[in-house]
């Protein structure tokens, strides 16, 4: 072996790490950040509570609207394994971690949850002073599970919940994999993949809760506090990531305040909204689903989002050989500016294979194919076109009678 | 017909006298006995069934030993079906039990796979067989249900490292009830990879502890010298070890082949790549199976454009002979292992990628194109030829190079050595620290926790003054926000692999396929893929045009198919410099000093050598980043005075401190039992690195010359980052390979140097040696 002495070791270490500064260390955490110690039968816990009436106002929503939320159509739509019951008992849970690496070196430090409670809305805050109390964080949450319906997360089902999964079977406790779970981030993606640029809580919170924080701080440095935390005993700094926390978690509740709202009654939302919910009703209740589509669109709903909608409603019509409806989908989706290949060859296919109108067919066509060149379609487009075109011709002349009555 | 090949190259004048040694190995029949009665019935029938009604003796054993509860290693030769003595116990145990668990560790994916089509075959009629294997070719989606429903699992330890223990709460079914852990190919463990292990496996204890299970481990080492010890530093438990084989060995023959001398005076012998291509073409176009080991990736190349010729040539045919090396893609390696199966591949030229117990059948002859660098593997390639019964042979043909040398013309040592010792230092403390770390990650290491047997407290300490691990309660926790494991690659310095990519079809059809023809690890890419290189796959030439290799971007050479006659090989610079003084001996002629030292290496430029003559017919020029490296070494560094009594001229004293550098470093891994590229070597002086600027042969020597003090420092180091523990051994035998290397000097029969001593006389010089000698008489005095 090489290194010998400890100032050989911290040398080798040292190139591998960056070394961190020091600090000072101060007072007490509880009066830092307000809460209270708890015993949790498996030490203590620094336990943060606040109630919030149901009329609470967060951003645009109010929080007991969460209570109405169609659990079960919820449930349906984001095809959860168990279905969820019982709005009353439901656990919104958040956890705050020493990283996104994943893994057993993982640690949820802080886990915020939040449930009903009469008229209020409950929601507690456990954070570890140190690692040596996540028994007691652990013991904490064990009651709260326990009797709750089903867990309320978002992007819970990769992050969250399989984080706290390994913190309980390390502490060689049980974890209640079967319960039923409400992972936001599904029903959100469906909603407004195609209205935002991405689907981070913060962003909806933003755009969709109408929240916004004042000073919050960005969840990649939540990690680094809480190590300086370790170190330096200061607490104060982690009073914003404490509010971070309690933010999210209220976020979730008036998600799914949303959500309730969206589904029952869907005035308030934007044309955009609408054709994000009929991907929600989907899976549910076609018709319904259409009808959003349609009222998207009629709703003044423009550009690609309202293509891409017009195009997929299109593609409905035509399984449920709603051909005139389909069709006028079509012609208003060639109409759009820019050239889309895709309505032309709807168009051309249903000519030439539903209605046996070659000369209609071709003509689209080649419609088609000038503007196709025009714009300076790919090479694979036009080679699409220009191949059944040819087919179009060589049937109008194998076909030299008239041509045979549409079926269906 | 292979007896009658052998009876005409011992007695035809041409190559009877270049055979220097010839060794007789009789057949030898089976030990057999029968089933032990302890064995489950519904495998004794599978066993039956498959015609195997009794067991070899070392397997009985294997069985008796395992069933007490012992931790065993099964020592014996290819071929031997070591594989039954894990594979029977891990069956009963799993037929009995089946919530038990079994670990299977290969150092491939490639031997899992194997192995895991050999297992199905067996326990095809056994019930609650669930085996997959888990590596990194698991598809994300399987990965679950593996963890879910196996009970055998087939992985390695590099997926065990950092895929299977970081997550261990994903795998607490497999930990709680893990039975056996089986590790094959336990040899190829040693030095870095070995050193790793040792540590993974201190970490898999440690799981299992948590978890409640104390797993027994099963494991199958081809020969080395120190089977039981390399299997107790591994696993960190006693071990009974089993070497007495009871399979049956057909007859086999060995040659020593040492190439005719073709320039006495300058001692150049023909090239053994050539002579190595003739004798295997004797074989090939009779027909005969005959598997080729070329030393390096480059001679792999060379041997294979040669001998597919020849084969062209005679019979027509070059495509029944097929290239195999570590950087060929997986699947063009798997087609070559199932032509050799299936008889439609006969020859095949390998480096030693095939060395490992990758089923390839049995093949008549072994052609050793030099020596292997080591007796172990000498003994693993020559195993390759060979059938339970009827004959084969193996040829040992020597490179000019003086460890070669000393081997072909010292039969007897050969024949006489032990296998080499395989060593591991898992308190290497670059690998244990950052198994430390992973060890935190996995569950917090408690103050009185021992790391195996060490106790680490002094290291937890400094890791938690890093800011990595923080101290609570008595435990240390991992406190940083990343995934340790990521960043330990358990067999390289860094996980980048480059992919070499075919841009030649991508010019003529404009397409934009990515068409991967190799992959090159990165610690030997810039010796390999530097621009303007030719890379050569199943000897097809292809020129680097691009090597992307910065930090940000995607680690890709862009090739060229192109027709030359030519290859490359790199020309590098170096520079060895001291960081810390460790132990120190003087002597009245010299200093000797083991400790740190720095290593630094950079390729600037490259020579073309033709095909066939290889001789030099160009140069370039190539601008690459240095690498950098800090590890163990022995140096001595000879005073003025003594200098001052063997030479007046500085220049005369550098080529024979050059001449003695080259003898040192071909003979030290003789006595220190390793290979030659365990250790590097180089010419410097102790004056501390101002610039870190690395230097060619060249520049070195004028940097040399023009020194204001003349502190001339011979240097032999470990070739691993932090050191196997070779310089610490080196040290201890200084002074006898100072009188081996005069003797050795003494005993060759060159006039001014060859390759076989202080190498050869043009690159040497014409005094060197005797300057060399006058050195080594000082410095043995």
């Amino acid at each position: 072996m090489a290194a010998h002495s400890l100032d050989d070791l911290r040398r080798v270490i040292r190139r591998i790490e960056t070394r961190r500064p020091k600090r000072p260390a101060p007072a007490p955490i509880e009066e830092v950040l307000g809460g209270e110690l708890v015993d949790t039968g498996a030490g203590p816990l620094l336990v943060v509570r606040r109630e919030f009436p149901l009329s609470h106002q967060h951003g645009r929503q109010r929080l007991g609207a969460a209570l109405e939320a169609p659990l079960d159509l919820l449930s349906a739509m984001t095809r959860a394994e168990q279905p969820l019951a019982d709005a009353r008992r439901l656990l919104f849970l958040d956890a705050e971690t020493t990283g996104l690496a994943g893994g057993t070196g993982t640690y949820a430090f802080l886990v915020g949850a939040a449930w009903l409670e009469e008229d209020r809305l409950v929601l507690t805050q456990h954070f570890m002073r140190d690692f040596d109390e996540e028994p007691a964080l652990l013991a904490a949450l064990k009651p709260l599970l326990e009797r709750a319906s089903g867990l309320v997360t978002f992007n819970g089902s990769t992050f969250d919940l399989p984080l706290l999964e390994t913190r309980f079977i390390m502490a060689r406790g049980r974890w209640p994999a079967a319960m039923p779970h409400l992972d936001l981030l599904r029903p959100a993606r469906r909603v407004w993949a195609s209205c935002f640029a991405d689907c981070r809580l913060a962003t909806l919170e933003r755009e969709v809760i109408g929240l916004v924080r004042g000073d919050d701080i960005p969840g990649g440095f939540i990690p680094a506090l809480y190590f300086d935390y370790l170190r330096s005993r200061r607490a104060a700094p982690l009073a914003r990531v404490l509010a971070h926390n309690r933010d999210d978690v209220l976020t979730l509740v008036g998600l799914l305040a949303w959500f309730g709202g969206a589904l029952t009654t869907s005035e308030t939302l934007t044309p955009a909204e609408l054709g994000g919910l009929g991907r929600l009703w989907e899976p549910v209740d076609l018709e319904r689903a259409l009808a959003c589509y349609r009222g998207a669109l009629d709703a003044g709903l423009a550009g690609e989002p309202a293509q891409a909608i017009r195009l997929h409603l299109a593609r409905w019509e035509k399984r449920l050989a709603r051909w005139d409806v389909a069709c006028s989908l079509w012609e208003e989706a060639k109409r759009q500016a820019g050239f889309d290949p895709r309505p032309w060859e709807e168009l051309a296919k249903f000519h030439e294979h539903r209605r046996r109108d070659f000369v209609t067919a071709r003509a689209v066509v080649e419609d088609a194919l000038g503007l196709a060149e025009a714009a300076g379609a790919p090479l694979r487009t036009v080679g699409a076109f220009t191949h059944r075109l040819g087919r179009l011709e060589r049937r109008m002349t194998s076909a030299a009678g008239p041509p045979s009555p549409p079926r269906g | 017909m292979l007896g009658g090949i052998l009876d005409d190259l011992l007695t035809s004048p041409s190559t009877g006298p270049c055979i220097t040694a010839t060794r007789h190995f009789p057949a030898r029949p089976p030990v057999l006995v029968p089933l032990p009665s302890s064995l489950d019935p519904r495998i004794a029938e599978a066993l039956r069934a498959r015609g195997m009604g009794e067991l070899y003796s070392h397997q009985a054993r294997a069985w008796e030993l395992i069933e007490k509860g012992h931790h065993v290693v099964v020592v014996t030769p290819t071929a031997s079906g070591k594989t039954l003595c894990y594979n029977l116990p891990a069956l009963q145990a799993l037929v009995h039990q089946p919530d038990a668990r079994v670990l299977y560790l290969f150092p491939t994916k490639a031997l899992a796979q194997d192995q895991l089509a050999e297992l199905e075959a067996l326990a095809r009629q056994l019930p609650e067989m669930r085996m997959f294997t888990y590596d990194g070719d698991t598809p994300q989606d399987a990965r679950r249900a593996v963890r879910a429903r196996a009970n055998l699992v087939l992985t390695n330890p590099d997926m065990l490292h950092s895929g299977i223990l970081p997550h261990h709460t994903k795998w607490a079914t497999l930990f709680q009830n893990l039975r056996y852990v089986v590790i094959d190919e336990l040899h190829a463990y040693r030095g870095v990879f070995g050193s790793h292990l040792a540590n993974v496996l201190r970490r898999l204890r440690r799981i299992c502890r948590h978890y409640g299970s104390t797993p027994q481990f099963i494991m199958a080492s081809a020969t080395i010298a120190n089977p039981g010890e390399l299997a107790r530093r591994l696993t960190g438990e006693p071990v009974e070890e089993i070497t007495e084989s009871g399979a049956p060995t057909g007859d086999k023959v060995f040659l020593c082949y040492n190439p005719p001398v073709v320039n006495k005076e300058l001692g150049i012998r023909a090239p053994y790549l050539g002579e190595s291509a003739k004798l295997a073409l004797r074989f090939l176009q009779e027909k005969i199976a005959t598997i080729i080991f070329a030393q390096s990736r480059l001679a792999t190349e060379v041997l294979l454009t040669a001998i597919k010729s020849g084969v062209a040539d005679k019979t027509g045919d070059s495509g029944i002979v097929r290239g195999y090396r570590g950087g060929y893609l997986p699947t063009r390696r798997r087609a070559v292992e199932k032509g050799l199966r299936e008889g439609e591949v006969l020859g095949v030229v390998s480096t030693n990628a095939l060395e490992l117990g990758v089923d390839i059948g049995h093949l008549d002859v072994a052609v050793l194109a030099g020596y292997p660098g080591g007796i172990a593997s000498l003994w693993q390639q020559a195993g390759r030829a060979g059938r339970r019964s009827g004959r084969s042979a193996a040829l040992f043909v020597a490179t000019s190079a003086p460890l070669d040398q000393f081997m072909v013309t010292h039969p007897e040592y050969l024949f006489g050595t032990p296998p080499e010792h395989a060593r591991v230092n898992p308190n290497n403390p670059f690998i244990l620290v950052n198994h430390l770390k992973c060890a935190a990650f996995e569950l917090p290491i408690g103050d009185e926790e021992r790391f195996g047997e060490l106790d680490v407290r002094r290291f937890l300490a400094a890791l938690d003054d890093e800011g990595v691990l923080h101290h609570t309660g008595s435990r240390w926790h991992w406190a940083a926000e990343t995934y340790p494991a990521d960043h330990v690659s358990l067999r390289t310095v860094t996980t980048d692999n480059f992919v070499v990519i075919d841009t030649t079809a991508r010019d003529e059809k404009q397409t934009k396929r990515r068409q991967i023809i190799a992959e090159v690890d990165w610690g030997s890419a810039f010796a390999t893929i530097y621009p303007k290189a030719i890379y050569l796959v199943e000897s097809e030439p292809y020129e680097v045009q691009e090597l992307h290799f910065r930090e940000d971007e995607e680690k890709v050479a862009y090739v060229k198919r192109v027709n030359v006659d030519y290859f490359t090989d790199a020309i590098s610079a170096k520079g060895v410099w001291i960081l810390q003084r460790l132990a120190d001996q003087s002597r009245s002629a010299y200093v000797a000093e083991q400790g740190e030292v720095l290593v630094a290496e950079k390729v600037v430029g490259f020579k073309k050598i033709k095909m066939g003559t290889l001789e030099n017919v160009g140069s370039g020029e190539v601008e690459l980043p240095q690498q950098e490296m800090q590890t163990t070494s022995v140096w001595l560094t000879v005073p003025p005075d003594t200098l001052a009594r063997v030479s007046p001229s500085r220049e005369e004293l550098i080529d024979g401190l050059r001449a003695v550098t080259y003898l040192l470093h071909h003979l030290a891994p003789i006595f220190l039992l390793c290979d030659i590229r365990d250790l590097g070597s180089w010419l410097g002086d102790t004056t501390p690195a101002t610039s870190g600027a690395v230097a060619t042969r060249e520049s070195a020597k004028r940097r040399l010359m023009e020194a204001e003090q003349f502190n001339p420092t011979i240097y032999l180091y470990d070739s691993h980052a932090g050191g196997i523990g070779l310089a610490e051994h080196l040290f201890d035998i200084l002074p006898d390979l100072l009188r081996r290397g005069l003797e050795t000097l003494d005993a060759c029969a060159c006039q001014a140097g060859c390759p076989s001593c202080v190498g050869p006389v043009n690159e040497v010089g014409r005094r060197a040696k005797s300057t060399a000698r006058a050195l080594l008489t000082a410095l043995t005095d």
